[in-house]
C-alpha cells in the first residue's frame, strides 16, 4: 500500500532521526504532498521564526499517489518558511526524486536544526543516515549529484540538492534534482544552505502494493490517453513549455523592460520554434525528455551552440527562462536565454526571480536611480546581453554591491537602493512576478495577488480563461465537483465570475499537489484535462481510499486554508504592499502599450479589482480582512490548529 | 512469425513508465526493481537506453541452466522460465550478456521479459514508440530504413553545402 | 460512489469539444476562429484584421507563432493614439 510510506523527523543539530507511520485519519484530512506539508509547517514552526535559523522546518515530500500506477506522479514538494518573503515558502518540482524516496519507504521528511559541517541525508530502503558533504560543498547542481553517486557507488541514486546559490544564501535559491528540475520560487534552496544541508539522496527498491492493480493499470491508460490527446500537450510534447511564452507574447501578455511593455516585439530568435530548431540541431530529432511516468515529455535537451559556453549540455529552456532572460530584460536572443538558463541550472537559482530583479535593476539604472558606481561598472541597460549574463553570476556569488543587494530579494534590495526604487518593483508578498503581464486579464491578476506563496501562477491561475470557452463548457468545468450558480464570462478581459474561477483553480492545483501529479495533467493549460472526478478513481484504484470528488475538494480547501493560517500568523494583512494580497500600482496606472489591438490601452480597474478580492474572500470563507471566519474553520475541522497529529 | 520487441533508444524520453507498467502488470506492485525492462541512463549527456531481454536464439541463460527450467517458446518468440522447475540458483543472471535476467530479492525469483504473452505493456504505454512490438523479420528493415533516412539527410545537407560553395 | 462508476467524467465528456485545424484570433474582443490554409505560414483574421505567423505542430495542429510584427506595431500605435495614451 502506498499508505504505508512513512514520515521521518531528522534533527541536523543533534543527529536524531525518528520515523513514524502516517495515520489514515491524517491522510484523509490532508492526503499528502503540499497539503500535508502545509499542515506540518503550521505545526512544526513557531510564529516569527527565523527562516534561516535552525528553528525553521524544511519539509520534503511526495504526494499520496507518488510512485503508484497513476500518471506523472513525479512531483517533489518542498516547504519551509520563506527566507525571501517571510511567509509561506513552497516549491514543487518534477524529475525522479519523490518516487525514489517512496520506494525507499518515505513520503514525508521533516528536517530541523542545523548541521555543524556540510552534510547530506541518505535514505535507503527504510534506513536514514546523515553523511559528510564537505567534499561536495561548492559544487554545481549536476556535479553535486554525480559526486553523491560516486560517494555511494550507485548510479541510480536520486538526489535533490542546493547549488552554490543556496550555499551563498541567495534568498531565492532553488532545490534541484537532475539537470534542471527546479523546486523554484521562495528560496527553499536557501533554507537548505542555511542548515548546511547540501543534499538529500535516496535509493529505494521497496514494494509499493497497488490496491487494485488491474483497474489502476487500465485506468492509467485511459488517463494518459485523455492527456496526450489534448492539443496543448501535443504542442508541449514538441515545443516544450516555451510554447506558453510564445503564445502569451503573441497577444501581449509578457512583461518586457520590467513593466514598460507587455510584449517583446520581434522576438523571433527566442520563439519556441526557434528554440526547438536549436535543440534539434544540437541534440537530434528526438530531443524531448520526460519526468517520471509522464508521456507529455515537455522538457527539451540542448547544447549551447556557440560562445564561451559552447557545447555545454542542459535541459530546457522553460518558458520561464525565455521570459526572465529574453523578454523582461529585452534581450530576445536565443544564446542569452540558453546561457542564462544554463547558469541558473548550474547555480540552483530561481530564473524568474533572477530575471525579474535584473530587469528591475535595469529600469532603475536607465532612470538614474542606481548608477554605474552601484553596478560596479556593469552597463545595465535594457538589451545588454552581456550584462544579463554577468549579473546572474554576480547574484549567485554575491559579487559587487548590486549583486549582493539583489541576492537578498527585491524588498530588502529596494531598502538598500532607496529613493523610489520600490515603486518599480513588480512583486507580491516580496516575491517577484512571473514574466507574465496581467494588465489585460483581471482573473490572472487576481491569481497573482492572492497566491499563497507570493506572486505566482501555479497556485490559482485560471489559464484556460484565455481560451474563450463557451458558457456551457465553463459551467461544466466550474460547476464541478461543487455547484456554482453565479455568473461566468468567456471574456478574459472581464471581472465577472473570475473570483470563483480563481477559487476553483486554487483548489484544483492544491488537489494535484497533494496527489503528487504534475499540473500539466489537470485543468491548468487544457480545459479537457482531468480533475476531481478523475482523481477520485485514481486514488481508489491505487490506494484503496474511497473519497468522493467533493471530499477531495474539501481536502484542497482545508489545505489552502492552512496555508492562509500560516501566512496570517506570519503577518499577512490584506492591503500591505509588502506582505498582502495587493498588486503594484503600475497595474492600475500604466496601460498596456502593445499586443493584440484590444489589449492595447488596458489596465486593471482598481475598484473592480478590490471587489474581486472581496468576492474571492467570500468564496474562501474569509472575512473582509482576509481572516477565516470561525464557521469556516469549523466546517474544515481546523478550529483547533495546531493540532499536532504528526 | 512471432513478433519481437524493437527498441529505438533515440526515441526514449527516459520517463520509465515502461518499468512501472511492467512491474504492476506482472506483480501488481510498483517497484522498478521488479521490472523486466530497465532504462539505463547517462543523465549528464541526456542519453537513455531501455534494456530488455533479447530472447536470444543461443540463449546463454538457457544453456547454463542446470535444471533445464529455461526453454525457447517458438510460438511466442521468447525464452521462457518455468518457475515450477527453477531452483533460483541465479546461474542465468550471471551469464546474461545484457543484464536482462535479473533477480528479485523480495520474492527470491529470477525475472525476465515474457513479452506479456503477446501484448507487451511497455509497448502499449510508450507513446513515443521507443519500445515497439513488430514482426521479427521487420526489425532489420526498420533499422535499415532509419539508417537510410540519416544517409539521405546527410546527402541532402552535403549537396546543399556544395551548392553554397 | 463515483469511484465505482465506469461512466465518463466531466473532463472526459468535454473531449468532444476539442477542435482541430483552427485557432482563435488573439484579439480579446474578437476571438474568432481562424482556419489557416493547410501548411500555410501566415493567416489573417477576417474579422479584426490581426495578422499572424503560423506554425504547424503537426499536419492537423496549427498554432500562432506570433503576430506579423510590423502590422502588430502599426495597429498598436493606432490604438494608443485613439485611446490618447502617451
Amino acid at each position: 500500500m502506498p499508505l504505508n510510506r512513512k514520515i521521518a523527523y531528522i534533527d541536523l543539530t543533534t543527529g536524531d532521526i525518528q520515523t513514524k507511520p502516517i495515520p489514515l485519519e491524517v491522510r484523509k484530512k490532508f492526503l499528502g504532498g503540499r497539503g500535508l506539508d502545509a499542515y506540518l509547517l503550521y505545526n512544526h514552526t513557531k510564529k516569527g521564526c527565523d527562516p534561516l535559523g535552525p528553528e525553521n522546518t524544511l519539509l520534503i515530500s511526495g504526494g499520496i499517489l507518488t510512485a503508484t500506477c497513476a500518471s506523472a506522479t513525479a512531483r517533489t514538494h518542498i516547504m519551509a518558511k520563506s527566507p525571501l518573503t517571510g511567509l509561506l515558502g513552497s516549491a514543487n518540482m518534477g524529475g525522479f526524486f519523490a518516487p525514489e524516496m517512496a520506494w525507499a519507504g518515505f513520503h514525508h521528511l521533516v528536517i530541523k536544526g542545523k548541521a555543524k559541517n556540510p552534510v547530506y541525508i541518505y535514505i535507503h530502503n527504510g534506513e536514514i543516515e546523515i553523511r559528510d558533504a564537505r567534499d561536495i560543498w561548492g559544487k554545481t547542481v549536476p556535479d553535486s549529484q554525480w559526486a553523491i553517486r560516486e560517494d555511494l557507488g550507485d548510479q541510480e541514486v536520486k538526489s535533490c540538492v542546493c547549488g552554490p546559490a543556496g550555499e551563498n544564501l541567495v534568498r531565492f535559491a532553488n532545490v534541484m534534482t537532475g539537470i534542471k528540475n527546479s523546486g523554484g520560487r521562495s528560496g527553499m534552496g536557501c533554507v537548505m544552505g542555511s542548515k548546511n544541508l547540501k543534499a538529500v539522496a535516496t535509493r529505494g527498491t521497496m514494494d509499493i502494493k497497488i490496491a487494485r492493480p488491474a483497474e489502476a493499470l487500465e485506468y492509467n491508460k485511459r488517463f494518459i490517453d485523455q492527456i496526450v490527446s489534448a492539443k496543448v500537450n501535443q504542442t508541449q510534447g514538441v515545443l516544450g513549455t516555451p510554447f506558453i511564452w510564445g503564445a502569451t507574447n503573441s497577444w501581449g501578455g509578457v512583461r518586457t523592460r520590467n513593466f514598460q511593455y507587455n510584449q517583446c516585439e520581434y522576438a523571433d530568435d527566442i520563439e519556441p520554434e526557434r528554440i526547438d530548431e536549436i535543440c534539434e540541431e544540437t541534440m537530434g530529432p528526438h530531443h524531448m525528455t520526460g519526468c517520471y511516468g509522464c508521456q507529455v515529455h515537455c522538457r527539451a535537451q540542448y547544447k549551447i551552440p556557440e560562445g564561451p559556453y559552447a557545447g555545454k549540455y542542459d535541459e530546457g529552456p522553460e518558458y520561464t527562462s525565455q521570459g526572465a532572460f529574453g523578454g523582461e530584460t529585452d534581450t530576445p536572443r536565443a544564446l542569452t536565454v540558453l546561457v542564462g538558463n544554463h547558469l541558473v541550472n548550474q547555480f540552483g537559482m530561481d530564473n524568474l526571480e533572477t530575471g525579474s530583479l535584473i530587469s528591475w535593476a535595469m529600469e532603475l539604472y536607465e532612470l538614474g536611480i542606481i548608477t554605474s558606481k552601484q553596478t560596479d561598472g556593469v552597463d545595465l541597460r535594457f538589451g545588454n546581453d552581456e550584462a544579463v549574463v554577468e549579473m546572474i553570476e554576480r547574484i549567485c556569488y554575491r559579487k559587487g554591491w548590486l549583486g549582493d543587494a539583489l541576492a537578498d530579494g527585491g524588498i530588502p534590495a529596494a531598502e538598500k537602493i532607496g529613493k523610489n526604487s520600490f515603486d518599480y518593483l513588480i512583486q507580491v508578498k516580496g516575491m517577484s512576478n512571473l514574466h507574465s503581464d496581467e494588465r489585460a486579464t483581471p482573473g490572472l491578476a487576481l491569481n497573482i495577488a492572492t497566491a499563497s506563496r507570493g506572486s505566482d501562477h501555479l497556485r490559482s491561475r485560471p489559464a484556460i480563461d484565455l481560451y474563450h470557452l463557451p458558457q456551457e463548457v465553463l459551467k461544466k468545468i466550474y460547476g464541478n465537483p461543487v455547484p456554482y450558480d453565479g455568473p461566468l464570462s468567456s471574456e478574459h478581459t472581464e471581472y465577472v465570475g473570475k473570483p470563483w474561477q480563481v477559487f476553483w483553480h486554487e483548489n484544483c492545483y492544491m488537489g494535484v499537489d497533494c496527489l503528487g501529479i504534475c499540473k500539466y495533467h489537470t485543468t491548468f493549460l487544457g480545459a479537457t484535462l482531468p480533475n476531481f472526478e478523475d482523481w477520485s478513481k485514481v486514488l481508489y484504484y491505487n490506494t484503496g481510499i474511497e473519497m468522493t470528488p467533493e471530499e477531495i475538494w474539501e481536502v484542497a480547501r482545508r489545505c489552502n486554508m492552512i496555508e492562509r493560517l500560516f501566512n496570517l500568523r506570519e503577518g499577512l494583512t490584506r492591503d500591505d504592499l509588502n506582505k498582502g494580497d495587493m498588486l503594484n500600482h503600475r497595474y492600475f496606472d500604466e496601460p498596456c502599450r502593445r499586443g493584440a489591438i484590444d489589449v492595447v490601452g488596458r489596465k486593471i480597474d482598481k475598484e473592480k479589482f478590490i471587489k474581486m478580492i472581496d468576492e474571492l474572500y467570500e468564496h474562501k470563507g474569509l472575512d473582509e480582512d482576509g481572516i477565516p471566519k470561525p464557521e469556516t474553520l469549523q466546517s474544515l475541522s481546523l478550529e483547533n490548529e495546531p493540532s499536532h497529529l504528526l | 512469425m512471432a513478433k519481437a520487441l524493437y527498441i529505438d533508444y533515440q526515441k526514449c524520453t527516459g520517463c520509465r513508465l515502461c518499468e512501472l507498467v511492467c512491474a504492476v502488470s506482472h506483480d501488481g506492485i510498483s517497484n522498478p526493481a521488479r521490472s523486466r525492462i530497465r532504462v539505463i541512463k547517462w543523465e549528464a549527456e541526456g542519453l537513455y537506453i531501455p534494456m530488455s531481454c533479447q530472447q536470444c536464439q543461443e540463449a546463454p541463460c538457457m544453456n547454463v541452466c542446470p535444471v533445464k527450467a529455461i526453454s525457447r517458446d517458438e510460438e511466442m518468440g521468447r525464452v521462457y522460465v518455468d518457475y515450477d522447475v527453477c531452483i533460483g540458483c541465479r546461474a542465468c543472471v550471471g551469464v546474461c550478456p545484457f543484464g536482462a535476467m535479473s533477480f528479485n530479492t523480495i520474492d527470491k525469483k529470477v525475472l525476465k521479459c515474457d513479452l506479456c504473452d503477446g501484448d507487451p505493456q511497455c509497448v502499449r504505454f510508450c507513446e513515443v514508440k521507443a519500445v515497439d512490438f513488430v514482426e521479427a523479420d521487420e526489425v532489420c528493415i526498420l533499422k535499415s530504413r532509419n539508417a537510410a533516412e540519416r544517409v539521405s539527410a546527410a546527402g541532402k545537407e552535403a549537396s546543399a553545402l556544395e551548392a553554397q560553395l | 460512489m463515483a469511484t465505482e462508476s465506469e461512466g465518463v467524467s466531466t473532463a472526459e465528456s468535454l473531449r468532444k469539444t476539442r477542435t482541430y485545424g483552427k485557432f482563435r484570433c488573439h484579439n480579446p474582443t474578437c476571438m474568432e476562429r481562424i482556419q489557416p490554409e493547410k501548411g500555410k505560414k501566415t493567416a489573417k483574421c477576417a474579422t479584426c484584421g490581426m495578422e499572424y505567423r503560423v506554425h504547424w505542430v503537426n499536419p492537423s495542429l496549427p498554432r500562432i507563432r506570433g503576430p506579423v510584427w510590423d502590422v502588430n506595431r502599426k495597429l498598436a500605435e493606432a490604438k494608443l493614439k485613439e485611446k490618447g495614451v502617451k
